[in-house]
């Protein structure tokens, strides 16, 4: 209990912060009355940039905690994330291949009906009929895809003129910047249907936990809520990138942090602190990559590309000296 | 037989590069360019000036990641090793961008300085980051320890680019690599590299496969695990690095090239890295000129080409890996 109220500090905390820092300053008065209006240039740029970045940050990031969650129950792996499955290399291919055909589809849909056929590439891929895909062909499986996808990826970018790569490549590393109201509206309401859709399913999580076996004969279809639940999961990714492109890792850290953060046991507190620890994750990484360089605002996905390799190494060691690996 | 087939390839390749491309070439053309070239005639020209060079980059890059695939695979007993998934072009890439970030503008003289220790540096700490001295490295260990230190190495990548729009030029054509500008690096001279590397990877062979049965085994037979590993992957800096600097990146080729070489040469370490070098050769040349065929006038680059084909197959390999060959 304890935990979730540290969660829900930092959550608060980040937001804060999020809110009063950067070029043109805002003090923690003004903060108060430039949300509810009032003009002047701090009490805009709150209203106009600062606070629906950071209700999208927290929209997206929320989805994509709960999309790495969910895969990681489902396949009871902490690799299992769709950075790694090669949903985010999927989306990336097609934001580029819409910027490069010029397209008049927005980025946004493409980048999901992108992540959308890539997932499920790898599902088709690594399924053999009559066996259970381990975790780890798939993980691998989604390398590959990832590889073929990026290649494809760098040959349109040599087809780009000089503004439309600079466009692309900064669609590519995931990025905040520019999101507006209409931007958070979507995404609050994609996660919060999807949410309850993956909170309909708890049930069928808990028992897959126990294992297939046992699941079937407490009365699970196993197979139709492992599908049920893959596809909440993909859409829930597809709902952060949408919103804010490819930023890599928050999906694979999020779970692990929240867990951590909470100590909670039961799948229901797992997910919801999954969905915290992401919001959080997102909204700090944003501030970081935003507050870093003076004068440069980089784009998110940098900043959780640069937190998020560590951890995918050091949790690479602790599976390794578990023996998983 | 089979060995025959693999000259057959390596010497279509020759030809293939020679003849086709954009500007249509006779094999009378290619006989009187040799013996007797004329500056003035554009087709002597073409062959002398760009096909040449062409080739020669291609011999050496592709017979030195053919090599580089070979040993990486032996020394990890690893069918998913290759120098693009254990961090090279990640490395070179990142050097680069960080030298046309620091130093302006890039010349391909400074691209070449800088890729060799990038390669090299990149491709040793994920080897030691996935547990490849420990000699029983798991396909997947080294495997992922190279996508994290991919994912490092491209968002700082990506930060710098966004800083300066200069270095994303030179990012996005070096990073698919090339055979196209060899005549602008230091095709000699890495060839002297890749040759030495390919020397020491053909004396250590035996021991290399004696290491393969295990480290225990190894040391019993009377050899010293650690320094085999380490000449080893001495070997492999050296081919790869080499390979980065003529061609750029080229993706995947150090990794289909060694089964076909293993299915060409049988199970002797020497017949098999003789056989990948010339594997690797044929591989590439014939990838590039595919590449300059598809689309003409312009030119998928061999690195996407490779790339291309190689992400199928290291999709077949994986899952192929059986559950218990994973651990």
């Amino acid at each position: 209990m304890r935990g979730a109220v540290v969660l829900a500090l930092l959550l608060i905390a980040a937001t804060v912060a999020s809110l009063l820092i950067g070029d043109v300053h805002v003090g923690l008065a003004a903060l108060w009355h430039g949300l509810w209006g009032g003009d002047g240039p701090g009490a805009l740029t709150l209203r106009i940039i600062r606070a629906p970045r950071a209700a999208v940050a927290i929209g997206a990031g929320g989805a994509l905690g709960l999309s790495g969650a969910t895969f990681q129950m489902l396949f009871r792996n902490p690799l299992a994330a769709p950075d790694i499955m090669g949903f985010t290399s999927g989306a990336g291919l097609a934001i580029l291949v819409a910027i490069t055909a010029g397209l008049t589809l927005p980025l946004p849909l493409a980048a999901t009906v992108g992540g959308l056929l890539a997932a499920a590439m790898v599902v088709l891929l690594s399924h053999r009929p009559g066996h259970v895909t381990p975790a780890l062909t798939l993980v691998l499986v989604g390398l590959g895809v990832g590889f073929a996808t990026s290649a494809f990826g760098t040959f349109l970018m040599t087809r780009l003129s000089t503004s439309a790569a600079t466009e692309a490549q900064r669609w590519l590393s995931g990025s905040l910047a520019a999101r507006d109201w209409g931007h958070a509206l979507q995404v609050w309401t994609m996660s919060s249907v999807l949410a309850t859709a993956l909170a309909l399913q708890v049930r069928a999580l808990d028992l897959l936990e126990l294992g297939d076996d046992l699941a079937a004969g407490l009365g699970l279809r196993t197979e139709r809520a492992r599908w049920a639940l893959a596809a909440t999961g993909v859409a829930l990714a597809a709902a952060g990138v949408a919103v804010a492109g490819p930023v890599p890792f928050v999906a694979l850290m999020a779970a692990p942090l929240g867990a951590r953060l909470t100590g909670s046991r039961s799948m229901g507190g797992r997910l919801a602190a999954a969905a915290g620890a992401g919001a959080c994750l997102t909204l700090v990484a944003d501030l970081a990559a935003r507050a870093a360089i003076p004068g440069l605002q980089l784009p998110i996905g940098v900043m959780t590309g640069a937190l998020g390799a560590p951890y995918l190494l050091w949790r690479l060691s602790r599976e390794m000296e578990k023996g998983e690996l | 037989m089979k060995g025959l087939l693999a000259v057959g390839l390596l010497i279509a390749g020759v030809v293939l590069t020679l003849l086709l491309g954009v500007r249509t070439v006779t094999p009378a053309d290619v006989w009187h360019a040799f013996t007797a070239p004329d500056p003035q005639n554009p087709a002597h020209v073409t062959i002398l000036w760009i096909r040449l060079p062409r080739l020669g980059a291609g011999l050496v890059a592709g017979a030195a990641l053919g090599l580089a695939g070979t040993v990486m695979q032996t020394l990890t007993r690893n069918p998913l090793a290759d120098p693009g998934i254990l961090g090279v072009n990640a490395g070179a890439s990142f050097a680069i961008v960080l030298g046309a970030l620091l130093l302006g503008q890039a010349d391909y003289g400074l691209m070449t300085a800088l890729a060799f220790p990038g390669a090299a540096l990149a491709s040793a700490a994920v080897f030691l980051l996935g547990g490849g001295l420990s000699g029983d490295a798991g396909p997947i260990r080294l495997t992922l320890a190279g996508a994290a230190l991919n994912a490092l190495l491209l968002s700082l990548i990506s930060a710098m680019v966004l800083m300066r729009a200069e270095t994303l030029e030179v990012l996005r054509f070096w990073v698919a690599g090339s055979l196209s500008s060899a005549i602008e690096r230091p095709v000699g001279a890495m060839s002297l590299i890749v040759l030495a590397g390919a020397t020491l990877a053909l004396i250590l062979a035996p021991r290399l496969e004696a290491l393969s049965l295990g480290a225990a085994l190894a040391r019993g037979l009377g050899t010293r695990p650690g320094l085999i590993q380490a000449q080893a992957l001495l070997a492999v800096t050296a081919l790869t690095g080499a390979a980065v600097s003529v061609a750029g990146p080229i993706a995947f080729l150090g990794l289909m090239v060694p089964p076909l070489a293993r299915h060409v040469a049988g199970h002797d370490l020497r017949r098999e890295l003789v056989a990948s070098a010339i594997l690797g050769a044929g591989v590439l040349l014939v990838a590039d000129t595919a590449g300059r065929l598809i689309f003409p006038p312009a030119e998928v680059r061999a690195g996407i080409m490779t790339a291309l084909i190689g992400g199928p197959v290291f999709i077949w390999i994986a899952r192929r890996l059986k559950p218990g060959a994973q651990t």
